[in-house]
């Protein structure tokens, strides 16, 4: 009788793990060294170049809209003379125990067999329980179907899509990145290399504060910084397994 | 009760009621259906075309006085099934009179808290993916997720409630369908599905309408309690509590009595004949009711409240700070205990509680006092999430403003129309009243 | 029932309302544009794959590498040359910007001349054929009067050949009057370091390899000098080497970006950076680190800058000064930077070369983590013969005739109280070369729409270098979009309209000829190096390849030698200057280069426009940095409009409460305020510039930023300030943790 029960829960246990695969193909990860991140934000306008983000303008500024799918959070503490000011890259922290895929009605956002967060924008249909559900307030509602002022809309990147009103989006690690890298190494019958893709804020880093890789490889540059002692992830008690790991910053503590 | 109203008269009241339209109500009726469209249909109809950035939503505070409306609404829907499923349990007595407009009161506001999901959704014309049928995608609906609950409670709430009213509906509409003439002549023989009034099939009903009382009853606990978990389920502080299923129901049956008694104050005026049937009686009961809800409401805000200061999270410390101490809601916490506290405890009298004066105006205050209660719960858990950089504001913008007015605009309208064409008052079950008193 | 002829009706209508259904639906669809636009596509192009570009990044004066990625025709990202020594593979924010550069909507699309009055800015289209005619004719007057040199040719610095262009241009027609300017050109550290140290060319700080950087008011990670490849030192600096990390101070009144990353901020009063300079030069050579013959020459030079003397002076506590001299002696190495910030006071020069003096006594030139020298560049540097002080004077006097412009934009970027405009309505024609309607542009009378950088030929010998001779190649990525063409070709065509020397001396086709033959000098005379590319034609294709060339064999470390006598004369123990005194105007005013608009040139740039400022996250708009307890004595609440008076202007900007600056001081960033400059930048903001003299420094001819006072006054109106940060108190919710540094730490 038990082996039947066993069996019959075996089947519907492949359904707890996140993205319902046994194993991950890969696990992305960022590691970000919040002692060489220095807050210049170059990451920033690489990903509005990558990822088709559109410009608010300023009175939606004001409304808190922007399109920032990763930020530079500035922390300040203590008063004039004795200031300290901490930086700290938020993206899309692409949750092994995601509050938003569970929120989601249709399944516009789900987990896919690497390990990332995933969003669909032509299944959303903008009930914003993802969003209200992240603790990490990464996710940015089309507000409007945006206009690009012509030329601008030349410099649009035809890999990724262009989202209309309605749609949630957020980071992807530049998931259409990670397409052409797998793609790239299945053409050349091999896996992905450590470095082979990088995502556009962590290319354009100038501090090199961002890695990106797989933390499945044993040998790759993540693994190796997922290692040091300085590593802790963001609200960690909360229990959403992200997957990008911070290293702390090196500090005289108060 | 004066038991020397015969049947007939009882008959009659109810078509002359329905029948008999002075040019007051032509009027109002016109000025209604234009605000309605003004107010409820026209904003919405701009905001699908040109975005939800017409709202004042923004990062973080993503849900704003839509879902406070929707959950409004869904609350209010909630004390007409008590008062027509629960009390027909218990055999209570003074239900009668008003469980129809009751019941009436759910069947609207339900379909208005279902129109305030639509509002809500960025892209409403998608609005039947959350239905899981099959499709050429081979991709069901996240049955995890807590508004796909919403969608089959609410789904089956409303179901229920439809089926409901019209079984009470069928003897009320067969008594009055040979009195009248025209097109409702043959909308009431059509509805009334040839009911003949023998004994089979009133006990056949009345078996069929205590089976579907208490199948309904669990609704009323369920139906908001997972509407509550909508917000329970995320992680927010403020919204995470396990204390908003039994608040939630709370505040829904709350609400929905101050309905209720809004709705029977106006109906008494505006309609002659139903001040026979709704007396100080059934105030005085309803006060009652509206008083042990007011306890039970306020015991469980306190207990929010103390769990909150107790709980050593600063995340849970900056959201009630938030709603206490600051500046722009400290007010509104304030108008909220009193209104929800303070002002009912004034129903333990006898006088105020069957002054109908005065319970109108405590009902007001009830209503708004719940509004604001919904209003505070998202309008400071959202803008003080976890990380205090992305922390803001939430203002409601025009749009929004303007659909929450229409929303009760378009309940009166309804209401309106459905006054003209149904029994408002529960022909079968007053008689009943008197036969059995 | 149905009858018949209901039957054929009821099929009549439906057959009729299907057609005009699907009329009306198809009516309202818009028409199919095409996927690929060619019909028949060049060969190097195939649909969905792209094309990379090496290229030169112009949004700087960095000169870091880029690579373009080109999509059927259409520039779509750009990214660092990873084969570029001194960015290798990374970018800042605005390099990734040059894309709207491109495809702006308020690009010059043809050449216009002037309609009505100068002030109504009205301009009417013309040809290529019209405008090089009215300009040859302009030029042609002037040589027939004996009045070539009334010609003067005004651009931004160019270290390339374009630069050798335009001079061979000047030379031939006749004029000595070739002035290139802007508003961040570093010539007071080229001064100070001619003068100190002797070399004509800035060296590489190497901040990878020091153990105790100190930052003189040096933006280093933002917006100074060459911010990536500083950023990248920096990484490596923090974590990249097992076992240490360096220390950074920084050492100025506001605290910058690269400010808020340091160790330690000592804030100290405005104008004395070169005294505690000194002061601790001083300590170095009291407490015996400095082992060198002239000590105590050094001692009697030094004697003024005893760290109790200037403690007061300074600001700073003697006992901070004296520990923070010997941790800097015994760094080895360290390194002393003197940035934007020290070098923007009117006697500037001196603070840099108080900061080279305490290199030297610290032993760092000329050592690894210290200051390295590079090599003489392999192309002869464009020497700019005069500065803008040149033009404005002889502008005054009415001895211009003709000015053209090139790619600057002084009626921003200098202080109208130069009187920058009045000089420009004494010039009777004025041509601008440019790809934007900015305010200089708005100014002329004959407009040449240029290429941008995405499209345009070009070389950059990359300043400072890496310790190794490095020159970048631009190369265009796309086909220019509009009419516009190369500033190079203009001015050949023109040569060849003018005809005689000048033609005879210019004979080039168009500028990439000129190009391609001037690189055809470098390669013979660098032959030696290059055995594996016998022909030009390799190396060319090598060289455009990987986007330029540099040599990392020949690092010749020239030899520096600290020249004493010389800077002597350039020290001084008073602090610099400010204009106004105290009583009337009790703020000094500290300007700085916004890290998104530099000194103005991308406020048309909408990403950068929408790119939260790092220190401030404040959006689209201009604002005032003021200390929050000097705001709470005053009154002031965040966002109030303050009214700011120098004795030379007034402007009206919001106020934000900054924790990071002296309660005396007040900040405010370059680069909003621009009048024209398209729908992004235009009547946005204010121009901060507008507070200062025009006065401009001798040594240098350049206009010193921080020589100012102010006051400030609350007005009743609340301005208009956009940020994007909530709150930015943790309330320990240990977000950003830390953890404490200790000796020998370990990755």
């Amino acid at each position: 009788m038990s082996r039947f029960l066993d069996k019959l829960f075996a089947r519907f246990n492949i359904y707890r793990e996140p993205g319902y695969y046994g194993k991950y193909d890969y696990k992305w990860t960022i590691v970000i060294d919040l002692d060489k991140c220095d807050g210049c934000e170059a990451c920033v306008i690489a990903c509005h170049a990558e990822n088709n983000l559109p410009i608010v303008g300023e009175e939606e500024c004001s409304k808190n809209r922007a399109f920032n799918w990763i930020r530079i959070e500035r922390y300040v503490e203590g008063e004039y003379p004795d200031v300290r000011v901490k930086f700290i890259p938020i993206l899309c922290q692409q949750c092994g125990k995601a509050r938003c895929e569970v929120g989601c009605p249709t399944y516009a956002t789900y987990h896919n067999q690497d390990g990332l967060n995933v969003q669909v924008y032509n299944r959303c249909i903008g009930t914003f329980t993802c969003a209200t559900y992240c603790p990490y307030d990464v996710r940015h509602f089309n507000w409007f179907s945006y206009k690009w002022e012509a030329p601008l809309e030349q410099q649009l990147n035809p890999d990724v899509t262009v989202r209309e009103k309605g749609v949630m989006e957020k980071c992807t690690f530049c998931i259409q990145r990670i397409r052409a890298g797998k793609d790239h190494a299945k053409d050349e019958g091999r896996e992905v290399t450590d470095g082979d893709i990088q995502p556009a804020c962590v290319q354009t880093c100038p501090t090199g504060a961002m890695t990106f890789g797989d933390l499945n490889d044993p040998e790759s540059r993540v693994s190796q910084l997922a290692k040091s002692e300085r590593r802790y992830r963001l609200f960690e008690d909360l229990n959403t397994d992200p997957s990008v790991i911070y290293l702390k910053r090196v500090m005289k503590q108060t | 009760m004066d038991t020397n109203i015969s049947y007939k008269e009882i008959n009659d009241d109810v078509i002359d009621a329905m029948t008999r339209t002075g040019p007051l109500y032509y009027v109002v009726l016109a000025i209604v259906t234009i605000l309605t469209l003004l107010l409820f249909f026209l904003p919405w109809i701009y905001q699908i075309k040109v975005g939800q950035g017409v709202t004042g939503l923004n990062n973080p505070s993503y849900w704003g006085v839509y879902l406070v409306n929707f959950v409004f609404w869904v609350g209010v829907a909630h004390a007409g099934t008590l008062i027509s499923a629960m009390l027909y349990i218990t055999r209570t007595q003074w239900r009668r009179s008003v469980h129809r407009s009751a019941e009436t009161m759910t069947f609207f506001a339900l379909i208005i808290a279902v129109s305030f999901i639509m509002v809500h959704m960025g892209r409403v014309w998608n609005f039947y993916w959350v239905l899981p049928y099959p499709n050429q995608r081979t991709i069901w609906t996240n049955f995890i997720s807590p508004l796909m609950f919403d969608v089959f409670a609410i789904g089956t709430y409303f179901l229920s409630s439809l089926i409901f009213l019209y079984f009470g509906l069928i003897p009320d509409i067969a008594a009055i369908r040979h009195r009248s003439a025209g097109w409702r002549r043959r909308l009431y023989v059509m509805l009334s599905l040839g009911w003949r009034g023998t004994d089979r099939e009133w006990y056949i009903r009345d078996k069929a309408y205590m089976l579907f009382s208490v199948l309904i009853m669990p609704l009323v606990v369920s139906v908001h309690s997972i509407v509550s978990w909508d917000f329970a389920l995320g992680i927010v502080p403020g919204l995470h509590k396990t204390v908003f299923a039994p608040y939630f129901v709370t505040g829904a049956l709350y609400s929905g009595f101050a309905g209720v008694v809004l709705l029977i104050s106006i109906l008494r005026r505006v309609q002659q004949s139903s001040a026979k049937y709704i007396t100080e009686r059934h105030y005085d009961r309803i006060g009652i009711t509206l008083l042990a809800l007011s306890l039970l409401w306020s015991y469980l805000t306190i207990l929010e409240i103390v769990m909150g200061l107790t709980s050593h999270s600063s995340f849970e410390l900056e959201h009630l700070r938030y709603k206490l101490l600051n500046p722009g809601f400290a007010g509104l916490t304030a108008l909220m205990i009193f209104s929800n506290t303070i002002l009912p405890l004034s129903l333990s009298i006898r006088k105020v509680r069957v002054s109908i004066t005065c319970q109108f105006i405590i009902s007001i205050f009830i209503l708004t006092g719940m509004w604001l209660e919904r209003f505070l719960i998202f309008g400071t858990s959202l803008p003080r999430k976890f990380l205090p950089y992305a922390w803001h504001d939430y203002h409601p913008g025009w749009v929004e403003i303007a659909i929450t007015a229409g929303s009760f605009f378009l309940f009166i309208l309804m209401f309106m129309i459905f006054m003209k064409i149904f029994p408002v008052i529960s022909i079968t079950e007053v008689k009943e009243e008197w036969t059995d008193s | 029932m149905l009858k018949r002829r209901d039957f054929l009706k009821a099929l009549g209508l439906g057959g009729v309302g299907t057609g005009l259904g699907f009329m009306l639906g198809e009516s309202i669809k818009t028409p199919a544009t095409n996927l690929i636009p060619y019909v028949v596509p060049p060969e190097d192009i195939v649909p969905g794959v792209a094309n990379w570009y090496s290229s030169l990044c112009t949004q700087c004066n960095a000169g870091c590498g880029i690579i373009v990625r080109v999509l059927e025709g259409r520039a779509k990202k750009i990214e660092g040359n990873p084969h570029h020594p001194v960015n290798q593979g990374r970018l800042c924010a605005m390099g990734q910007a040059g894309l709207q550069a491109l495809y702006n909507p308020d690009r010059i699309k043809t050449p216009l001349i002037r309609k009505g009055s100068r002030q109504s800015e009205e301009f009417r289209a013309i040809t290529w054929e019209e405008a090089l005619s009215v300009l040859a004719e302009n030029l042609m007057k002037l040589k027939i009067a004996s009045n070539t040199e009334k010609l003067f040719l005004l651009s931004s610095v160019i270290r390339g050949h374009m630069g050798h262009l335009f001079e061979t241009f000047m030379q031939n027609f006749g004029s000595p009057n070739y002035i290139q300017y802007d508003l961040f050109q570093h010539k007071e550290l080229i001064f100070a370091n001619k003068v100190s140290m002797g070399i004509n060319i800035l060296p590489h700080y190497d901040i990878g390899n020091t153990n105790l950087l100190l930052s003189f008011g040096a933006d280093f990670l933002n917006t100074w000098l060459s911010p990536v490849n500083h950023s990248l030192g920096y990484g490596h600096m923090r974590q990249g080497r097992h076992g240490s990390r360096g220390r950074l101070v920084q050492i100025e009144p506001r605290l910058s970006l690269s400010g808020a990353n340091a160790d330690e901020w000592i804030p100290v009063r405005p104008g004395t950076e070169g005294i505690l300079a000194l002061g601790l030069a001083y300590t170095i050579i009291e407490e015996g680190y400095y082992k060198g013959q002239d000590i105590n020459e050094w001692n009697k030079i030094l004697s003024p800058y005893k760290p109790e003397i200037i403690s007061e002076l300074t600001n700073t506590d003697n006992e901070r000064i004296r520990t923070l001299a010997r941790e800097f002696a015994s760094a080895r190495p360290g390194l002393a930077i003197a940035g934007e910030n020290a070098a923007s006071y009117t006697d500037g020069v001196n603070h840099i070369i108080a900061v080279n003096i305490l290199n030297h006594l610290a032993d760092n030139i000329g050592k690894t983590g210290g200051v390295i020298s590079n090599p003489e560049a392999p192309i002869k540097k464009t020497q700019s013969l005069k500065d803008i002080d040149a033009l404005l004077r002889n502008a005054r006097a009415g001895e211009v005739e003709t000015l053209i412009t090139y790619n600057t934009n002084p009626v921003f970027t200098l202080p109208h109280n130069s009187k920058i405009q009045e000089a420009l309505e004494n010039i009777p024609f004025v041509v601008s070369l440019s790809c934007f309607m900015d305010e200089t542009t708005a100014h002329a009378d004959l407009i040449l729409p240029t290429h941008t950088s995405l499209e345009d030929w070009g070389d950059d010998i990359s300043e400072p270098a890496t310790g190794y001779n490095t020159a970048t190649i631009m190369q265009p990525a796309v086909s220019p979009l509009y009419d516009s063409r190369n500033a190079g070709d203009i001015l050949l065509s023109t040569a060849k309209r003018l005809g005689n020397r000048l033609q005879k001396n210019m004979p080039w086709d168009n500028f990439r000829d000129f190009f391609i033959e001037s690189w055809k000098t470098i390669y013979e005379k660098q032959r030696h190096t290059y055995a594996g590319e016998p022909v030009f034609e390799d190396f060319w294709n090598k060289v455009l390849t990987q986007g330029g060339w540099w040599d990392q064999e020949k690092r010749t470390h020239q030899s520096i030698h600290f020249i004493k006598d010389n800077v002597k004369r350039f020290i001084s123990s008073s602090p610099s200057l400010f204009q106004g005194n105290e009583d009337e105007f009790p703020f000094y005013l500290i300007l700085y280069a916004h890290s998104g608009y530099y000194d103005g040139r991308h406020a048309n740039l909408p990403w950068l426009q929408e790119m939260p400022d790092p220190m401030t996250s404040v959006v689209w708009g201009t604002w005032i940095e003021i200390n929050p307890q000097t705001a709470g004595k005053m009154g002031i609440r965040e966002g109030d409009l303050l009214l700011v008076e120098s004795p030379y202007g007034k402007l009206h900007v919001p106020a934000y409460l900054y924790p990071g600056i002296r309660p005396d001081t007040v900040s405010i960033p370059i680069g909003q305020g621009h009048k024209t400059y398209g729908r992004y930048a235009g009547n946005r903001g204010s121009n901060p510039l507008d507070l200062l003299p025009g006065i401009s420094r001798h040594e240098t001819g350049t206009i010193p930023l921080n020589s100012t006072r102010v006051k400030i006054t609350k007005s009743s109106e609340k301005g208009n300030l956009v940020k994007m940060e909530g709150i930015t108190k943790e309330f320990d919710r240990q977000i950003v943790q830390t953890i404490p540094p200790y000796e020998r730490r370990q990755n």
